[in-house]
This record gives structure tokens, sequence and C-alpha cells, in this order.
């Protein structure tokens, strides 16, 4: 009796040992990664503007006048015009590399058609590689169709990239049950309506997830708008912030956070659709 | 067998077209390098609009502005707008310019400009500027920066406007109160910690046995664009010839360049490991402004962040104008050592760059931006271009009439004091050796190591300097 006691005890302190260590080291790894972002935050609230004037660490004073500056002194770096730059470009992006993404995803799930299966290889592979390794036949590209500096030109190429990621999409559609696209075709329904009346309804989470991952690349892509954007007015966030003078970092603390903002109150609204499509796409039933 | 007769047709067919088209557009190419100087007819283009890519400071301060604003009046008959192009200051013309994405005109540095038209490269066009009224008053050295020989003919492809030179930044206020008795030797009325780099590093040692977190000089060393002078004070070029731009004999080491090595670890010992990298030319303006540093050197073109950050500091503007000086770089010991006075003192010899306009070949409008660089480098503008920027003028009428530093490093650069950066596209290979070289002679001596003590030690590292640009030219270039 007494044995099994101490046995329970002993899973006990262990169980409790167990947690405490995970807490632990969860604790360490979380500071770990937190404090790089508390920092950025509390430095972008500095209210000398320079991170030479720090207490050790952090900022001596407090105050709002970085992110006023932001806004308001815009004659060398008109932050809130690349802010609406960045916004168009993600949302005109997010909304076409949806559709492409989706269309790409469902007809390879649902149709057979010759060189499918070579299609999807090729994507595959092509895939695999990294985008900036095209940038200079890209930039040549660009020049021929007279889209630098403009920003279409980037709409458009990240929006026909999009579709280049569409296994995920692709094995969710193969999770919805054929018969339900039979079902509706004996009743009349045509392809486009299948599509659209049965399918994306079931597919929500799918377009959800789609939809953010689509945004969340050209909001923080860096290199293609490096590479394409000219004028500083179409400029976008990431651009911007690089070509901040070297005294200005309150100002690039400010607006790195800023601009983190709208992407985690997407995250925080949408975040539930999200998980459910990533598990969604991921096992096949 | 049957497919590799039209397989093999339709190769040649796609490798003919390709040549077809490369040679194509090598010929237009050809045809833009030569009818360069044929561009300029003195007949003002009509309603153009002229891009204008100016430095971040003329358009922070407002110049550029009031340089637009008073050529579009003075053009205004001709319909001519010139506007701000509107790019980062660097912007590499050779990038964005064969497609049409590159300002009309340009200012940046002698170097960056003069790359464009490097070996078979003609981004920039030849400038007929004896027809520039400011053509007489800049003189040679500075027109030499801009100058290329082809087919045994010279060219100049850019205005020169500013001398970028380095200079001592110092805190007047943070002078000890007994200078003029204690650190004033030759007693005329200049300390002597201003005019010598022994007193600067005596004066750096003092500083540093008093405070824990204060310094005398401080600057990175392993810039090598500051750090290049100490070389050059003691006989050592970047590359040698008449030109100085013969690639093939890279001379740090030579004569007693070494010496230079001696002075920049001497500087780091009052210095700490920050000046292994580029933190203090970055804080430089912050912790000047707190009084954590007595000087630095750096390029008139930044002392308006000075002003701005003593500003933020707490200080009026007029109190920050007055105590935030810059002057003439000090002279250095003959000897090659800061203990060492027996010698004399020579004046040091620091690498200078010519800032100017300069016009692309890809203008729809060259002789509507000739006028627009004629009227940027006329007396007046470039006098008001000095007054709001604080630059230094290459015209030298304007030069004399502003006085002061202005004649000073005018005539530095007759005097050759001032060293211009090479007008070729190697320099580029030259700054990340001659960088790291100078970073380990920085830590060699903070740390203690002292792998670099002996002159044979000092001699063969800026050897290795030199081979290393060398190799880095001939095989990377």
């Amino acid at each position: 009796m007494n044995q099994a006691k101490v046995k329970v005890a002993k899973a006990k302190t262990k169980k409790v040992l167990n947690v405490l260590i995970t807490y632990c080291i969860l604790i360490v790894v979380a500071f770990i990664f937190f404090f790089p972002c508390l920092w950025l935050i509390l430095a972008s609230f500095s209210k000398s503007g320079s991170i030479y004037s720090f207490d050790g660490f952090f900022p001596v004073e407090y105050g709002f006048d970085s992110f006023k500056t932001l806004f308001t002194d815009t004659v060398m770096y008109n932050y809130p015009q690349w802010f609406l730059n960045t916004l168009f470009i993600a949302s005109m992006s997010c909304i076409l590399g949806t559709i492409l993404t989706i269309l790409t995803a469902y007809c390879m799930s649902r149709f057979r058609f010759k060189s499918r299966k070579a299609m999807m290889k090729t994507t595959l592979v092509l895939g695999m590689f990294p985008s900036f390794m095209g940038t200079i036949a890209v930039y040549l590209i660009m020049t021929q169709f007279n889209l630098i500096n403009q920003h279409w030109g980037l709409i458009l190429i990240y929006s026909a990239q999009a579709p280049m990621g569409y296994m995920v999409q692709k094995g969710f559609f193969d999770t919805i049950p054929y018969s339900i696209d039979e079902a509706a075709r004996i009743d009349g329904a045509s392809n486009f309506t299948v599509f659209v009346k049965f399918t994306l309804p079931m597919a929500k989470p799918m377009l959800v997830y789609t939809a953010l991952t689509a945004f969340t690349w050209p909001w923080s892509d860096f290199i293609l708008p490096k590479m394409l954007l000219v004028d500083r007015d179409l400029y976008t966030v990431a651009v911007g912030l690089m070509s901040l003078g070297e005294t200005e970092f309150a100002r690039f603390a400010a607006g790195s956070i800023f601009i983190a903002i709208p992407i985690i109150v997407l995250y925080f609204c949408l975040v539930k659709y999200m998980i459910n499509g990533m598990a969604a796409g991921a096992v096949k039933e | 067998m049957k497919k590799t007769l039209p397989a093999l047709i339709a190769h040649i067919a796609v490798i003919l077209a390709v040549i077809i088209v490369m040679g194509t557009l090598g010929l237009i190419a050809a045809g833009v390098a030569s009818e360069g100087s044929e561009k300029f007819t003195d007949e003002i283009e009509r309603n153009v609009t002229l891009r204008i890519l100016e430095n971040d400071t003329a358009k922070e301060q407002g110049y550029l502005k009031e340089l637009l604003d008073a050529f579009n009046a003075e053009y205004a008959e001709y319909g001519i707008k010139a506007v701000d192009a509107n790019m980062d200051q660097f912007t590499d013309l050779e990038t964005g310019g064969p497609y049409g994405y590159g300002p009309d005109v340009l200012y940046q540095a002698n170097d960056a400009i003069m790359k464009y038209v490097d070996g078979t490269r003609k981004h920039i066009l030849p400038l007929p500027v004896e027809q520039l009224d400011c053509y007489e008053h800049i003189g040679k050295n500075a027109w030499d920066a801009y100058k290329v020989t082809i087919e045994n003919q010279d060219f100049i492809c850019g205005v020169p406007v500013n001398i970028q030179q380095p200079l001592l930044f110092y805190r007047k206020d943070l002078l000890p109160a007994n200078w003029e008795t204690e650190w004033d030797d030759d007693k005329n009325g200049v300390p002597d910690m201003i005019e010598y780099w022994t007193d600067l590093y005596r004066y750096s040692q003092t500083i540093r046995a008093q405070s824990a977190s204060n310094y005398g000089y401080m600057k990175s060393l392993n810039d090598g664009y500051f750090a290049s002078g100490y070389f050059l004070s003691y006989g050592g070029y970047v590359f040698g010839g008449e030109e100085r731009n013969d690639t093939s004999d890279v001379g740090f080491s030579k004569n007693d360049g070494y010496l230079g090595a001696k002075i920049i670890r001497q500087l780091a010992s009052v210095m700490n490991l920050e000046c292994t990298e580029d933190t203090i030319t970055k804080n430089s303006y912050s912790r000047m402004a707190q009084g954590a540093y007595f000087a630095t050197m750096t390029t008139p073109d930044v002392y308006t962040m000075f002003i701005k950050e003593m500003v933020n500091a707490g200080f009026t503007e007029e109190y920050a104008r007055e105590n935030l000086i810059m002057t003439d770089v000090p002279k250095l010991p003959v000897s090659g050592d800061l203990e060492d006075e027996s010698q004399g003192f020579k004046d040091m010899t620091v690498m200078g760059g010519i800032n100017g306009y300069a016009i692309s070949s890809y203008t729809k409008a060259p002789n509507a931006a000739l006028a627009f660089v004629n009227f940027a480098t006329s007396y007046k503008m470039i006098n008001r271009r000095a007054e709001l920027l604080g630059i230094s003028p290459a015209r030298g009428d304007s030069a004399e009439a502003l006085g002061g530093l202005n004649a000073n490093i005018n005539n530095n650069l007759t005097a050759g004091t001032i060293y211009v950066m090479p007008s070729v596209r190697a320099l580029g290979q030259v700054w990340t050796p001659l960088q790291t070289y100078c970073a380990i002679l920085a830590d060699d001596s903070l740390t203690g190591k002292n792998v670099y003590v002996t002159d044979e030690a000092l001699k063969k590292g800026l050897e290795n300097v030199d081979n290393q640009i060398y190799a880095a030219i001939h095989t990377l270039g």
C-alpha cells in the first residue's frame, strides 16, 4: 500500500517536474523571441529618438514623438504614402493571387486532363526554387512591358507567382467528396456553378488561409519592390524604411511597429479559420 | 533521325535570331556612345521635364526646392520644368538609365559618376564645359576628377560643385578651461589638440584617465575613406601612374605608408572596441551632443546632423552652432609616432572627393539639362548652396567670397593635401581589404594581441592589403 503511494507520489513529482522544466524552457525561449520585439516597441516610444541615449537597454524617457514624426514629417520620408502603397499592392495581390490559386487548385483537384501530372510535378519543382533567383530576368521582362516603377508590375508578379503554392488548396479540395459535384451536375449545374455554389462555400477556411498568405508576402517583401520601384513616393514600407538615414532609428522602430498592426489585427480576426484551413489541407480523408 | 534535321534548323534559327537582336542592340549602344558630344547643339529643347537627382541634404534643407523654383522661373519661356527625380540619392544610373528610369541630371561624387564612363560604359555625356559660366572659376584638380581619356582625347563628364574633405569636428565647450596656458605651446591662440594629432592623442588619454565613459577623439577606424589619409600622408597611394589610375600598381604600403598603420594602432588605444566597426560613425552625432566624445572626423555635409542632435540634447541652436566647430584635420608627426614630436609635423593628406553634376546619356533634352547644370553651378546658386548646406564650393570665386574653411579646403585641393578619390570603377575593390586591415590593427591594439607591433609586421600587413586589392581588381573586376 505504502509502495503504491510512494509510486503515485513519485509519478506526481515527476509530472510536476516535467511540467516545471517544460514551462521554464518555454518561458526562456519565449523571452528570447519576445525580447527583440519588446525592445523595438519600447525603442519606438523613445522620446529622444536615438538609441544611443538609452539607459542600458531601454529608453530613459517615453513619448509619441517618433510616431508623430512618422506621419507628419513627410518631406524626405513619406511613411503614410508608403503605407498606402503597401496596402494597395498587398490587397490587390491578395485578391488576384487568391483567385488564381484557388482556381488552379480546384482545376488540379477536380479535372483530369492531359499533362496534368506533368504540370503538377513541374510546378512542384519550380516552387522549390527561391523567388529571388529570377530577379534579373524579371527586371528585364518588366522593362519590356514598361512595368518598372509601377505598382501593377509588382501586383502582376505576386499574383502570377501565388498559384505555384496551390498544393495545400488542392489537398483541401481533394477532401471534398466528388459525389457532391456529381449530384449537382445531375441536377443540371455547370462546372462553374458547382465551383461557386457548392465547393467555394465549403472551402471558406481555405479561402481565408490562401488570402492571408497571399496578403502577407507582398506586405513584407523587400527584394521585388526594391528592384522595381524607383520613385520614392512609390516605395513600399519595407523599402522606405531601409532608405531612412542612419540617425533615424526611432522613426525606423516606429515604422516597423506600425506596419505590423494591420497584419496582427488580420491574424487575430481570422486565425480560427486559418488553423482550420491549414489542418484541412494537410490530411486527405 | 527524322527529328534531328528540323531540330538542328530550329536551333540555328534561334541562335541567329539571338545574334541579330544582340548585334542590333550593340550597334544602337555604340551609336549612343559616339553621338555623345554631338548632342549639345545650343538649341534648348522646349516643353520638356527634367528629372533632377540631388542629395538628401539638399532636399531636406530646402535647397533643391529653391533651385528648381529659380530655374523653372528663369526658363519659363522655354516651357522647361525641372522636377525632383525623387529617387534614392545613390541611385545607380547604370541600372535604370538604359531603360528610361534614371534621372536626366544627377548630383553624385566623382567616383560614382565616373564609373558610368569606365571602360565601354557610356551612361553619362561628355560635356562642353567651356561653355559653362563656372568653367574659369574651377581649378584644374577639380576638373581632372571628371576627366576621361578616350583614344587620346580628353573629355570632361561632370561639373564640380562641392569639395568633400574630412574635417575635424570638436566641441569647443569641452576644451579644458586652462587650454590657453596648458594646451597652446606655440601661443597662436589655437588649442594644440586641434592643431596636432600628438596633442589630440595626449588629450584623449587625459580624458580617458578622468572618466570611464568619456572619450577624446573617436572615429570608426575601420572606415577606409577616412583611415586611408594616414597611409597617404606617409607616401602611400591608392593607384600609381601620373593620373593615379594605374590599377596594376596598388601602393598603400609604398614609401612609409606603414607609419599610417602605426598611427591607427595608437589612436585605437584611446578608444574602445566600437572603433573596429561602424558604431562610432553612427553614434557620433548623439555622443558628441551628449559630450561623451570631444572630437571626431567626418565630412562637412553632415554638420547639420550634429546640430540637430545637440538641439535634441537640450542646447539652443545658437549655442550648438557656436560650440560645434569644424576645422582642418590636425598635423601629423613626421616620425609617424603619436608620442614623438622630435622630428616636427607635416600636413595630413586626406582622401577627398568632388561632388558634382553629370548629364545622363539617356536624357531626351541634353541642351535643357546643360542649361540646368549651368544655372545650378552659377555663382549665385553655389553661394546659396554653401550657405544652406555648409558645403565647400569647388568654384574658387565662391570659396574666396565665403572665406574661412571654404577657402582653406579649396587651397588644400590645389596644394594636393586632398587626395581626390581615383575616378575608376576599380576603386570599389579598395575598401574591403583596407577596412579589414584597419579593423584588425585597432583590435590588435585594444585587445593586447600585439601582432602588429614591429614595423616589419605593419609593412607586411599593408603589403597584403595591396595584394588583396590587386587580386580583387584583376580577378573580380
